[in-house]
């Protein structure tokens, strides 16, 4: 028999804001739809986060935006390449205007979530991201 | 929900896990994660490249101060070169099955060392259990070549002692406390502690927590002359000097009780040789019986603890009545029970046979024999065989019991038939 | 009932019971209302909640201890609210050209907001070039300060620094005014963020040194701006952030009031005199939209803070026991749907922060929730306090809402919510030893959860998202400016220069003097930092060389 799917998230901001209430709710909702969240304080370094989706195989890395950090995801979004893990999938939330979210799916993320979105919308998305991941795993 | 697939019961080790790529190691212990695999593949895949790393466990109430340990010892260890794997377990939520994994987090900036490769690990049900995936995982990270694996639990009941066995030396956190956090410490984890650590060691009562610890010791029975005796140590964030002295008596500890002890601690790997190799050998069986020859029964399929067997039914098969001899088809059956009884390789000798006839077989009959193994302890097994024409109608039903032995079966190796 | 009475032939409580009749009648289906803090709300109160006659003497009268009513005798009709708007955007020539232009629309006081490189502790050679200059203003050197300030008298004009621990803005300004001539008894502003304790649980962007590195620094910073500063407040109590985070607003005002407690000890134990630095002591809080609950918060915190400045803390001179304040209204409250509603909820954020008798007061721009405000949306911002003071005439009477059932029985409700709060955090030792042990992150993620819950359940309404939505055209939100990159580039290729042809040795020698303040206990680090930025350091170096020896600041991740 096989476990179910569990998704196993990384929640975490890069650059330079600190205002994480936004992403620890966010880590507290994905707890209470039973996945396994690895939570991170903010400020954490590219290299970082590619490092700790690696060795923790996780199936979806949810950045955290609220200032203008968001610009820098497409040089995470270079990062993962580099590292051979453009499977993972990536979701940012927070405050996207609306001229850089497209440049954010340009770069590859999966989806930018605005405020105002549920914790519902959000869940499902991590879960479905985390099928069709799986699904498409290579053999490393 | 998901699809279920069946469990891989084979796993082959990949070769850039030996050679420590931190990727394929990732992957490798999510299979085992994922429950993808049957509980002890990997282990036994593995087997022969075990035992270089030292596996410290580390446990204590929470609040003990453990992740500012680990910390702390991450830091020592790197500054003596060594390359470090942790695996960091979380306690599941048992309301919704999820958990927030951050105890990776209190290890700070260690985490982004090269040399460093952390691995989370919720609690929720683990195939096989909890402390039967740990002992997995660790089994590849000790493969994969790192020199210390640092196991770190949180105080969660027995499953805790269970992940502490898995190390092979055990160390206990305590916070310093007036009697309170020595009461907290459950008694199995004190039986199966090696070294006891009182963090937090700079602030008030923290030496009487060391006295207080000490003394439960004492009234434990005394250790075998030459056995290991547990110390009391205390740690302090802000001295260095502590986790230095901390990680040189884990390694005595090491040194004292041999390596890899949590290895020796394993029951012998039941050698389960591969599904082919055991065709060949019952085949090889069949081949070497002189009676089953020389009624021309002929083995057509066998694998651990199932054989099948056929016949036609011949002129020298038939009894007066012109139908096949109840005897023949009892032979037929007997020789699948045989056949699937001795396939695992120890002598299996029959004790108990019933049969049933429930359709007369003719001349010309294409019968064929399955056996199938219904149960199977340590002494006893029993078995359930079937006769069939070929076109499907039930000739017989047969029933089987046999003692096992400890004798090896032993066939001269024989062309298969 | 068939016939309606003459309500004026009966008895006040035969009146009363009437009313409850009717009340009942015509309601309905009446809901249980509480306010964020928790406290119960009425539909209607009376002299039976709260009664003049006995509790008058409670109330006092402005300028007058317990100063419920406020702490001045004259409040905003003697002298209105500073209107101190936080400003900040990309290089500091930039951000000259914005300061110039609020000041010119009304502002009588400038806030200097930096970028986050800067809040981080690192100097723009160190960080992203898409992020400099996004959200704040990118200094690093005492130039960068001197031209920020360009065209400002510092003796004149009242400067609020946005830098937490070690303090190297205000730092810059000092080395800056040193240069002008300008003469540092005359200098008045305030440390804004100089409350480390509320930066480790809530608001971590701010927090550069482990605790008690930040700790030790604070005390240094307030005996060096007690002696040589005489008009500039070094200790900012922040309630924002805390609430911000998720904190009720009884809880934050009680984590704040722990705070200040904590911060006042400690300089006692440094041997200061309370009398000395408890005038000094100011304190900055959120105002959110929840208006009345806001107003009785502030009330009872004035009653509350005199009350423990004479009888804890032994001060004995009564502008000690004064609660000097400064609101910002609350970003949080504000929607990216719809934002020109923001206005309007600004507006009632800054009535209720102005009724409640703040001293000084941040109106949002509406494009907060977007991003960094736009020039447009900054200007509203100012224009809205003109309005409530010069066009409602809102500081014409002091303490207006002073009297109503309502707001002294809530007063009084909001002061026994709060008091209950400072109990646990009193008990758990005081306030840095719940911070430590992560009682406090722990209840502000409680309280944030159940606000998150009440919003997604719908029982908290927000205009344009959970209710009254609709589809926007996304082309009428405004672009975000974001600051010239070449002009972002030539700034940091000027600041390479400055650092490879400056003068080496003293930079060295203040750096060294710094290191070793922070291990010698005898010593002021804050006036070695001083020293550093006149001696040509930037603020990355200042801030690494502090972190090396006294631990970078960890906060615990709390879910």
């Amino acid at each position: 028999m096989n476990q179910a799917v569990i998704p196993k998230v990384l929640v975490t901001k890069i650059g330079f804001d600190g205002h994480d209430r936004g992403s620890r709710v966010v880590a507290a909702g994905l707890r209470d739809a039973g996945m396994e969240v690895i939570y991170t304080p903010p400020w954490q370094e590219i290299a970082t986060v590619v490092k700790l989706a690696l060795e923790e195989d996780v199936d979806v890395i949810g950045i955290s935006s609220l200032a203008t950090d968001h610009l820098i995801v497409p040089k995470l979004m270079d990062a993962l390449r580099e590292a051979g893990m453009s499977d993972v999938a990536v979701i940012v939330g927070g405050i996207v205007p609306d001229q850089d979210e497209a440049v954010l799916l340009q770069a590859g993320v999966a989806r930018v979530f605005h405020p105002g979105s549920s914790m519902a919308e959000i869940a499902e998305c991590v879960h479905d991201l985390t099928v069709a991941g799986r699904a498409r795993r290579v053999a490393v | 929900m998901s699809k279920r697939t069946p469990l891989q019961t084979v796993w082959q080790v990949p070769p850039a896990l030996l050679a420590g790529e931190r990727r394929v190691i990732a992957r490798a212990i999510s299979q085992i994660e994922h429950g993808e695999l049957a509980p002890g593949v990997v282990s036994t895949a593995l087997r022969s490249h075990l035992g270089r790393a030292h596996v410290l466990g580390i446990t204590g109430a929470p609040g003990a101060g453990k992740s500012t340990l680990v910390h702390a010892m991450l830091g020592e260890l790197l500054a003596r070169g060594r390359r470090i794997a942790v695996v960091a377990v979380d306690p599941s939520s048992p309301v919704s099955g999820g958990a927030v994994l951050g105890d990776r987090v209190r290890m700070g900036e260690h985490g982004a060392h090269a040399d460093v490769f952390i691995r989370s690990l919720a609690t929720r049900g683990h195939l096989g259990g909890l402390s039967s995936s740990t002992e997995e995982i660790v089994d590849v990270l000790d493969a994969a070549g790192f020199d210390v694996i640092i196991i770190e639990t949180v105080g969660a009941g027995q499953s805790e002692v269970e992940i502490m066995r898995v190390a092979d030396t055990r160390i206990v956190a305590c916070p310093p406390g007036l009697g309170d956090s020595v009461q907290a410490i459950k008694a199995g984890i004190l039986e199966i502690a090696d070294l006891l650590v009182v963090t937090k060691s700079d602030l008030p009562g923290a030496d009487s927590t060391v006295r207080d610890l000490k003394d439960m010791l004492h009234l434990r029975a005394r250790p075998a002359a030459g056995a290991w005796t547990v110390p009391v140590l205390g740690t302090s964030a802000e001295k260095g000097a502590d986790v230095a002295a901390l990680l040189d008596r884990a390694d005595e500890h090491l040194a004292a009780t041999g390596r890899a002890r949590r290895l020796k601690a394993r029951p012998a790997p039941k050698v389960e040789p591969a599904a082919g190799d055991v065709k060949a050998r019952v085949l090889a069986m069949a081949a070497a019986d002189p009676f089953v020859r020389s009624l021309g029964i002929s083995c057509t399929e066998a694998g651990p603890g199932t054989a099948t067997v056929a016949m036609t039914v011949g002129a020298q098969h038939l009894n007066f009545n012109g139908t096949c001899h109840g005897g023949a088809i009892f032979t037929l059956a007997d020789t699948a029970f045989g056949l699937a009884s001795n396939s695992h390789g120890k002598v299996a000798a029959g004790i108990d046979a019933h049969i049933t006839y429930q359709q007369a077989a003719r001349a010309g009959d294409r019968l064929k024999a399955h056996a199938a193994e219904v149960s199977r302890s340590r002494k006893l097994a029993v078995y359930r065989i079937d006769v069939t024409r070929a076109d499907g109608l039930a000739i017989s039903s047969f029933t089987g019991t046999v003692y096992v032995t400890g004798i090896d079966v032993s066939v001269p190796a024989q062309e298969t038939m | 009932m068939n016939k309606p009475i003459d309500s004026s032939l009966l008895s006040p409580a035969d009146a009363y019971a009437q009313w409850q009749q009717d009340y009942a009648a015509g309601i309905g289906v009446d809901k249980s209302v509480r306010n964020r803090s928790g406290v119960p709300i009425q539909p209607i109160y009376t002299e039976r909640d709260w009664n003049a006659a006995e509790r008058g003497a409670d109330l006092g009268l402005p300028g007058q201890a317990p100063y419920t009513r406020g702490i001045y005798a004259t409040m905003h009709r003697g002298k209105t609210w500073s209107q101190r708007q936080l400003t900040g955007l990309g290089t500091p020539v930039e951000y000259n050209a914005r300061l110039r232009e609020v000041l010119a629309n009304g502002a009588n006081a400038i806030s200097l907001l930096p970028c986050n490189s800067v809040f981080r502790g690192y100097d723009m050679d160190e960080s992203h070039i898409e992020l400099l200059g996004t959200c704040g203003t990118v200094i690093n050197t005492t130039s960068h300060m001197d031209q920020a300030l360009q065209g400002v008298d510092l003796a004149k004009i009242s400067c609020a620094q946005n830098d937490p621990t070690p303090f190297t803005l205000l730092a810059f300004m000092l080395a800056t005014a040193r240069r002008r001539g300008t003469d540092w008894r005359a200098i008045s502003g305030t440390s804004n963020q100089s409350d480390y304790l509320s930066h480790y649980v809530a608001n971590h962007m701010f927090f550069r040194l482990a605790l008690p590195g930040a700790r030790r620094i604070l005390t240094d910073h307030i005996d060096f701006c007690t002696r040589l500063l005489p008009k500039w407040n070094p200790m900012s109590v922040v309630g924002q952030h805390t609430q911000q985070a998720g904190a009720t607003p009884a809880e934050s005002m009680a984590f704040t009031l722990c705070t200040a407690i904590q911060n006042a000890k400690d300089c006692k134990a440094r041997g200061l005199d309370p009398d000395q630095f408890l005038p000094r002591f100011t304190f900055f809080f959120d105002v959110s939209i929840s208006f009345f609950e806001e107003i009785a918060k502030f009330r009872a915190a004035r009653r509350i803070w005199a009350r423990i400045t004479r009888e804890q803390l032994g001060a004995k001179d009564p502008r000690s026991w004064r609660f000097k304040f400064h609101a910002q209204t609350s970003g949080v409250d504000l929607t990216r749907q719809q934002p020109l509603n923001n206005i309007s909820r600004v507006t009632v954020q800054a009535m209720a922060g102005i009724l409640g008798g703040l001293q000084s007061l941040h109106t949002d721009a509406y494009d907060e929730a977007l991003s960094c405000p736009s020039e447009f949306g900054a200007r509203i911002a100012i224009a809205t306090q003109n309005v409530l003071r010069e066009e409602a005439h809102l500081t014409d009477v002091i303490d207006p809402l002073g009297g109503s059932y309502y707001v002294e029985t809530l007063t009084d409700q909001m002061q026994g919510e709060i008091e209950r709060v400072m109990k646990v955090i009193e008990d758990a030792g005081g306030m840095y030893a719940a911070v430590e042990a992560g009682l406090v992150q722990a209840m502000i993620g409680e309280s944030a959860r159940k606000f998150q819950h009440q919003v997604e359940s719908g029982e908290q309404t927000v205009v344009g998202v959970n209710a009254y939505a609709m589809e926007e055209d996304s082309s009428a939100r405004p672009i975000n400016a974001r600051p010239d990159r070449a002009g972002m580039q030539s700034l940091i290729d000027d600041f390479k220069t400055f650092k490879a042809t400056r003068s080496q040795a003293p930079v060295q020698q203040a750096l060294d003097a710094l290191a070793r303040a922070a291990g010698d206990v005898k010593d002021n680090v804050f006036a070695r930092v001083v020293e550093a930025a006149e001696a040509g350091c930037t603020h990355g170096e200042i801030c690494h060389t502090l972190r090396r020896e006294m631990g970078f600041g960890h906060v615990q991740a709390v879910v």
